[in-house]
């Protein structure tokens, strides 16, 4: 087995325009771009559809050619050994649970709106998710009113997630990811945020990419800290 | 490929891990003469190969452990049964937790080094005092400060524990709202200061202060910018010529001679070979849920619980921080960007809240900062609307005006929170997994509630239109700070180390990371734990030097 440090580059960059499918059929891909299109919707800002999250999962569950990029995203690495095996593994279920979570759309939409997924309207669509997620539709932020929420974990996997948990979280990383990984077209995402992302990873490893500006460069100690501003003037 | 397939040469001294307490040992003793083989399970990936690339390290685990070969399991009580979780995890590479940690440097009080001796028994917890005070360690805190080019002011600190220097480098500029955090500190008659933290700042030991990216926490530094061991301690080591590194070696046992003494080490390679390192003395630094495991599975006639382990009390009285924290929505109209994912993760805290004050409703306290919320990914929104508009919404409002004041969740020690060996689930290489059992004191329940109220407090001070607390519903270790599985202390019946941190069964075995804590404090125990490892390992040294 090679070491991690060792993993050599596997499948090259992919091309952002590409519009061929190396997982979903034509119908899962227009299934999942048009749920994406209602979790992270298109309004005078682009959403879902204009970055390009379909295309981002659909790389992400071919197999194992675009798991992890390289450090300057030219390619993608080669998984070996035992975590070949457990991105096989892992890589397998959520394939299954997409497939099985597509179908559940579809069965869904024809039993409470006649039609697939992919041919209702919005509202329709919206409804579809709210049984499928067993809650509401979400209502925005009101500011002051948020109840208190339980400690997590740093990382977040999509490990043994279900299929719309999966599909929120795999929508946000098409979003927000690099864009070598097929999603953030053109960095979209990042622009709706106010995110001044990195166009290169590799600026990230010369740490030419820098956010030094961004920081109160010219705050003074003394002034923000009356502690500090006391014991000197004590000294004086 | 292995170049050690034929069983290697004896040593000095063999460390299990190359992370803050593994890594110290490596350069001390490496520095003393001695000759050391350091072992990582994990790879020895270099600067050059880190990148800030969110989807690669914060949703598919490139660094931190893999769910499905390497997974622990979880259960709040004895009771429960134990489901696999990733509990607590520490990234398996050369670096270990100084990798990729956030980097909070703080030190220790020396209230933390008395807890039995200030608060008597406290009902359900086994408090107990270290075996040394602070003063015994202070010189050290102040080496690793040094050598490690630890950034601080500590004049701001109105609580600051004595110190013999100041720290090397001064604090980076804070951040935007950072600038927020002091403000409302200011006004509510808190004291905040910059809380030493892990980078460089002014040029250090021939290191700079390169990287502003804001991939900080979670990912690993292309730059020396990070004090991480994988960037000093290491190199410093095997500059000596005295330590040899083997990377990707998975320590599965700790071998016993007929003696009683430790014999070495098995590790499992890449190849699968099961190859000893045989050594004089054997150091344990895996962090502590591994550690206490390690010690479990090395079972033999002599140690039939566990090297060491002749008390029974190998992986009890664990201790975990659990990171808890309360978020601040600010209205755009109102306020300027918070710029949450610029910085070093922490940008100014307090020790206000630390010590004792029995008014609060409980005993002993945590450290306070205001932090980042990341990059847009996973930005942290506890709470988020899950999709919709609301969804983007929250993303366009409120990712460039938030930010957070997190805690260090003090864990008081129980008896019954305790790190063992799982009986069914084993991980990808059929060993037995880490099984942790952890429920939080009452007075744990009780300071996270007080505290994060208080820290609701300062967010609406700084004019925060939303707050979102989180709460202990259940322990995650989230932090990846562990400790107490291997208790030190001078009566036998009561700890598994003496003062050394040495095993009182095995005297030529030493556990140097946070596995010797008798009780968990309040602040991140990076820092005590690279000094408390210098210091056993200048007590090695010099045992070795006598021939012991």
């Amino acid at each position: 087995m090679l070491s991690k440090s060792d993993w050599g580059v596997g499948a090259g960059p992919m091309d952002p325009d590409s519009e061929e499918k190396l997982f979903f059929t034509d119908h899962e891909w227009e299934t999942v771009e048009a749920a994406a299109a209602r979790i992270m919707p298109s309004d005078e800002d682009p959403g879902a559809r204009e970055a390009r999250v379909v295309f981002f999962i659909d790389r992400y569950l071919s197999g194992l050619d675009y798991i992890y990029a390289t450090a300057d995203g030219s390619g993608f690495l080669k998984l070996d050994g035992k975590y070949a095996e457990s991105w096989s593994q892992r890589i397998a279920d959520m394939q299954e649970t997409y497939r099985e979570g597509i179908k559940e759309l579809d069965t869904l939409a024809q039993e409470h709106q006649g039609d697939l997924f992919k041919e209702l309207d919005d509202e329709q669509q919206d409804y579809v998710l709210e049984l499928i997620s067993h809650a509401p539709k979400p209502e925005s932020i009101v500011l002051g009113e948020v109840d208190p929420v339980g400690s997590f974990l740093q990382a977040f996997t999509d490990d043994g997630m279900q299929f719309f948990d999966a599909l929120c979280l795999h929508t946000r990383q098409g979003m927000y990811c690099h864009p070598v990984y097929g999603g953030n077209r053109e960095m979209v995402g990042w622009r709706l945020v106010d995110y001044p992302g990195p166009e290169s990873l590799a600026d990230t490893i010369t740490c030419k990419y820098s956010l030094k500006e961004l920081f109160a460069l010219d705050a003074d100690w003394e002034e923000l800290i009356p502690h500090l501003r006391e014991k000197k003037s004590a000294e004086e | 490929m292995s170049d050690h397939a034929k069983k290697p040469e004896p040593v000095d001294v063999v460390i299990v891990g190359t992370g803050g307490g593994g890594g110290t040992a490596a350069k001390v003793l490496s520095e003393a003469g001695l000759k050391v083989v350091g072992l990582d399970r994990g790879p020895w990936i270099k600067p050059e190969q880190y990148s800030g690339d969110e989807v690669k390290y914060i949703n598919r685990n490139y660094v931190w452990p893999d769910n499905i070969l390497e997974s622990r399991s979880f259960r709040p009580d004895a009771d429960s049964d134990a489901l696999e979780m990733p509990f607590s995890p520490l990234p398996f590479c050369v670096g270990g937790g100084t990798t990729h940690y956030a980097g909070w440097l703080p030190r220790p009080m020396p209230s933390d080094f008395r807890m039995r001796s200030l608060h008597g028994d406290i009902d359900g917890a086994c408090l107990a005092d270290w075996p040394i005070s602070y003063d015994d360690l202070e010189p050290y805190l102040t080496k690793v400060e040094w050598a490690f080019g630890v950034n601080g002011l500590a004049e701001a600190n109105r609580n600051e524990p004595p110190r013999s220097k100041p720290y090397p480098c001064p604090p980076p500029p804070p951040t935007q709202f950072a600038v927020q955090f002091y403000e409302a500190c200011a006004k509510l008659g808190i004291n905040a200061f910059p809380v030493a933290s892990a980078n460089v700042t002014t040029p250090h030991n021939g290191r700079e202060l390169t990287n502003y990216t804001g991939y900080w926490n979670q990912f690993g530094d292309p730059s020396n910018s990070r004090c991480t061991t994988l960037t000093t301690f290491i190199p410093e080591a095997l500059a000596t010529g005295n330590y040899e590194l083997r990377p990707d070696c998975y320590v599965q046992e700790v071998t016993v001679g007929p003696d009683g003494l430790a014999k070495g080490v098995v590790y499992e390679d890449l190849d699968g070979n099961h190859i000893e390192q045989e050594a004089k003395v054997v150091i344990l630094a895996a962090g502590a849920i591994e550690s206490a495991r390690l010690m479990l599975l090395s079972k033999s006639n002599m140690f039939p619980e566990g090297i060491a382990n002749s008390s029974g009390l190998v992986g009890k009285f664990a201790t975990f921080h659990e990171y808890l924290f309360a978020i601040g929505l600010f209205d755009r109209e109102v306020h300027d960007p918070a710029h949450g994912y610029t910085g070093y993760y922490i940008s100014g805290g307090t020790m206000d809240f630390y010590e004792t004050d029995e008014d609060r409703g409980h005993i002993a306290g945590c450290l306070i900062t205001a932090s980042m919320t990341g990059p847009p990914v996973n930005w942290v929104f506890p709470g988020r609307p899950l999709w919709g508009q609301a969804a983007k919404d929250a993303d366009r409002d409120f990712f460039d005006y938030s930010w957070k004041i997190g805690i260090i969740l003090h864990d008081m020690p129980q008896e019954t929170n305790t790190v063992d060996l799982d009986p069914d689930i084993v991980d990808g290489w059929g060993l037995p997994v880490a099984r942790i059992t952890h429920t939080p004191h009452q007075n744990d329940v009780d300071m996270a509630d007080w505290q994060i109220e208080k820290n609701i407090e300062i967010l609406e001070a700084a004019g925060a239109a939303t707050t979102v607390g989180t709460q202990l519903t259940r322990s995650t270790g989230n932090t990846c700070h562990q400790h107490g599985v291997a208790r030190m202390g001078d009566d036998r019946s009561r700890s598994v180390l003496d003062k050394w941190c040495r095993a009182h069964d095995v005297p030529n075995l030493y556990v140097l990371d946070g596995s010797s804590f008798p009780t968990a404090m309040g602040v991140n125990p990076t820092l005590t734990i690279m000094a408390n490892s210098w210091r056993c390992c200048d007590f090695i040294a010099s045992e070795h030097a006598k021939g012991v």
